[in-house]
């Protein structure tokens, strides 16, 4: 017996020691990595900066970047690691957290994850970027004078519409203001269907939770937190001010749609309604554009249109918003942080950065100084031209609580239109559901 | 169990080694963090028992739970149903039963995720214009409500796993000693009697196998029901381990998924456990 428990013992200890030695292992190379930063002082010393970001999509087009600015800043070189697409970027940049595994630049979506990163994000305001930002698209990183994220671009949506379909159906999408001039010209099309040929005048794709709960719901909640993230992220309760106008407006949507809403997907929506000209309309924004372009590039590049939504107040106003912004680790060595930043204006600011940002990324540009007549897509065009003439609805979901939009208001939203709650119940277990995320 | 010698462990740390290192440690972790406030970064504080107070109110939580055992007690009748019925023709001489051996196994080579979308597709398209055509109204309109979300997991869970279980079933019937049916259709009993009498005690212990994977499976399924339904209509065909990512990455409350976490792990333990010591009790020994 006691051989046993000795040799029991022995076993133990030998997990235990090889535990230790694999986490001694890894944070001694920290530590070795950081030395090798911080210990010679030279001028040309290497830099190396790591990036971890969220958009898979302009990988390559990026590592070309990448490339130009290591050329002309040979001592800097540049790690670019994206996560995102079908991974939940917040999650694996928690994990690099917590891992001890930190980049120098990564992404940031608004108040709630400035709040969570918080002591690691350096303040900007000094950089040329932070200075060209356009209006507003600054607001959900400022905090006093600080500014802790750059944003990556604009983003913006309403009501795509397909114009071949509208113009024959003798409809003047300028005209259409009002939620009753968007109703009679829906009737219109909805009496016509079977000239024009589609299935339904919507498709709303109720299945995704982002569509509803982020995106429709905010067109009629930003207007009550002054169309400010940091003034959501700040608010105790919700009260649906516009709760009968986005009643209203899901109404017709679900009313005219193609059914079942509930099991109607984005890539249904977007892919298989709208872009093979099946209804004339859906409620989507600029991201949609090259799955249309891949589905059918004349109809991509000539015959979609963007209409604002009807608010009250808010006419022929679109909401716009910054997705994500460019967070630089304040805890890494200052001469990281520095050489982060200046490859953030370089990106944001010179030249080349332009048009990359403009041409391979097809970004709707939050800064100043681009030459917009070169954005291609009439999606991106026609909600830069509201942008710039400030005709704006704020995007304020990143300032809600945490998931409140997609996993508490969405799912009330879906019941709603499964007929299992009334309006009345949507609103009060919504506002329910906020001001218990708040009081935690 | 006299030779626990040094060789012995030493041939065990391997072992010991990974179990230890991605399955006792992150438990253990796992449990302590669910009593903090962890938000995935850093813990500040004990809390007690706060969060498992908390999720016996959590309706969404109960709804998954229910859900699930729902979901698993269908799933693992229709599974070793069909499972063992597959079996029994694929053991009969039939001249192209390594072929269907073979197609009955194969959906379950592909991945989860991607069978989700396939399926969804049949539900959502196919189905729809299927009905259409025939005019069948039980056919339209398929996951977007909550009996055809259940029923659409169900089918694609039992498609998919229908064919593991039949190998499983199939080792125990051929291991099926000939004199025993012989000798039983000498003294005359029909097909009936000779699978209640002796096929069907003779696999019994195939059954401890297939329920605790089928059960253990079907409650701890997540990327069929991802990709398949999403949890929708408004998450009500969420399983509980949904609603655990959901918590804990969705509405960044790792501390509070934790629990839900430790919870789902202290059910599916006893679960599993209870049927297996059952199961173990009326197996027959030859």
């Amino acid at each position: 017996m006691k051989r046993k428990k000795l040799f029991s013992k022995t076993g133990l200890v030998l997990v235990a020691s090889a535990f230790l030695f694999a986490s001694g292992c890894s944070s001694s190379d920290v530590n070795g990595s950081n030395d090798s930063n911080g210990s010679n002082n030279s001028a040309d010393e290497e830099v190396v900066v790591d990036v971890f970001q969220s958009k898979v999509e302009f990988k390559d087009e990026f590592d070309e970047l990448v490339e130009k600015y290591e050329e002309e800043n040979p001592n800097v070189t540049i790690n670019f690691k994206a996560v995102g697409g079908g991974t939940d970027y917040a999650q694996a940049l928690k994990s690099v957290f917590s891992s001890n595994d930190e980049p120098d630049i990564f992404s940031v979506g608004g108040p709630a994850e400035v709040e969570q990163y918080r002591t690691y994000l350096a303040d900007l305001s000094d950089t040329d970027s932070a200075k060209a930002a356009l209006k507003g698209t600054l607001d959900g990183v400022t905090d006093g004078e600080e500014v802790l994220g750059l944003p990556y671009n604009q983003e913006g949506y309403g009501l795509l519409y397909n114009k071949a379909l509208f113009e024959q159906a003798g409809i003047n999408p300028d005209e259409i203001i009002t939620h009753e001039d968007l109703e009679k010209a829906v009737t219109k099309l909805d009496s016509q269907k079977e000239d024009l040929n589609i299935d339904a005048v919507f498709a709303l794709a109720a299945k995704e939770t982002w569509v509803i709960g982020m995106h429709l719901a905010n067109t009629y909640l930003a207007p009550e937190f002054n169309n400010n993230a940091i003034t959501a992220y700040n608010a105790d309760t919700v009260t649906f001010e516009k709760g009968d106008e986005m009643k209203r407006f899901l109404d017709l949507q679900a009313k005219y749609s193609v059914q079942p809403v509930l099991s109607l997907d984005y890539s249904q929506q977007v892919e298989e309604l709208f872009s093979l000209q099946r209804v004339a309309m859906i409620k989507q924004g600029n991201w949609v554009y090259n799955a249309i372009h891949e589905m059918d590039p004349e109809f991509a590049e000539n015959n979609v249109g963007i209409m604002p939504m009807p608010v009250e107040g808010y006419e022929q106003s679109i909401p716009v918003g910054v997705p994500s912004y460019w967070g630089v680790n304040k805890q890494s060595d200052e001469k990281v942080v520095q050489a982060a930043k200046d490859f953030l204006d370089y990106l944001n600011t010179s030249e080349v950065g332009k048009e990359t940002i403009l041409n391979d990324f097809n970004f709707i540009p939050a800064y100043e100084g681009y030459d917009t007549s070169k954005i291609v897509d009439p999606i991106s065009k026609g909600i830069y031209d509201y942008a710039s003439e400030g005709k704006t609805i704020g995007w304020t979901f990143s300032g809600y609580p945490t998931g409140w939009s997609v996993n508490n208001l969405a799912v009330h939203m879906q019941e709603y239109l499964a007929g299992e709650k009334t309006w009345d119940e949507v609103v009060e277990d919504s506002i329910e559901d906020w001001e218990e995320a708040r009081q935690e | 169990m006299k030779n626990r010698d040094l060789a012995f462990w030493l041939f065990l740390t391997p072992v010991l080694l990974g179990l230890g290192l991605v399955v006792i440690v992150p438990l253990i972790y796992g449990t302590i963090y669910s009593f903090t406030d962890w938000n995935g970064l850093t813990a500040n504080k004990f809390i007690g028992f706060d969060h498992y107070i908390k999720l016996l109110q959590d309706e969404g939580f109960l709804n998954s739970i229910w859900f699930t055992i729902k979901f698993s007690v269908v799933t693992v009748f229709l599974l070793n149903f069909f499972g063992l019925a597959l079996a029994l023709l694929v053991t009969r001489k039939l001249k192209s039963s390594n072929l269907l051996r073979t197609v009955f196994f194969m959906p379950n080579l592909i991945g989860g995720l991607i069978l989700g979308f396939i399926w969804q597709f049949i539900f959502v398209s196919v189905f729809d214009d299927a009905g259409k055509l025939l005019g069948i109204e039980g056919l339209q309109g398929w996951l977007s409500t909550t009996t055809t979300g259940f029923w659409g997991l169900v089918i694609l869970t039992v498609w998919q796993m229908a064919g593991y279980i039949m190998i499983i079933y199939i080792a125990y019937l051929q291991n099926i000693p000939t004199e025993l049916i012989e000798s039983s259709k000498i003294d005359g009993a029909n097909s009936f009697q000779r699978f209640k009498s002796i096929t069907f005690p003779l696999v019994a212990p195939a059954f401890t196998v297939s329920m605790f994977l089928t059960l253990s499976t079907s409650f701890k399924m997540y990327d069929q029901n991802l990709s398949l339904t999403g949890g929708g209509p408004f998450e009500s065909t969420q399983m509980v381990a949904m609603n655990i990512v959901k918590t804990a990455f969705g509405a960044n409350e790792m501390a509070y998924g934790q629990a839900k976490a430790v919870i789902f792990f202290i059910i599916v333990a006893v679960i599993s456990l209870t049927q297996v010591y059952y199961n173990k009790k009326r197996e027959v020994d030859m």
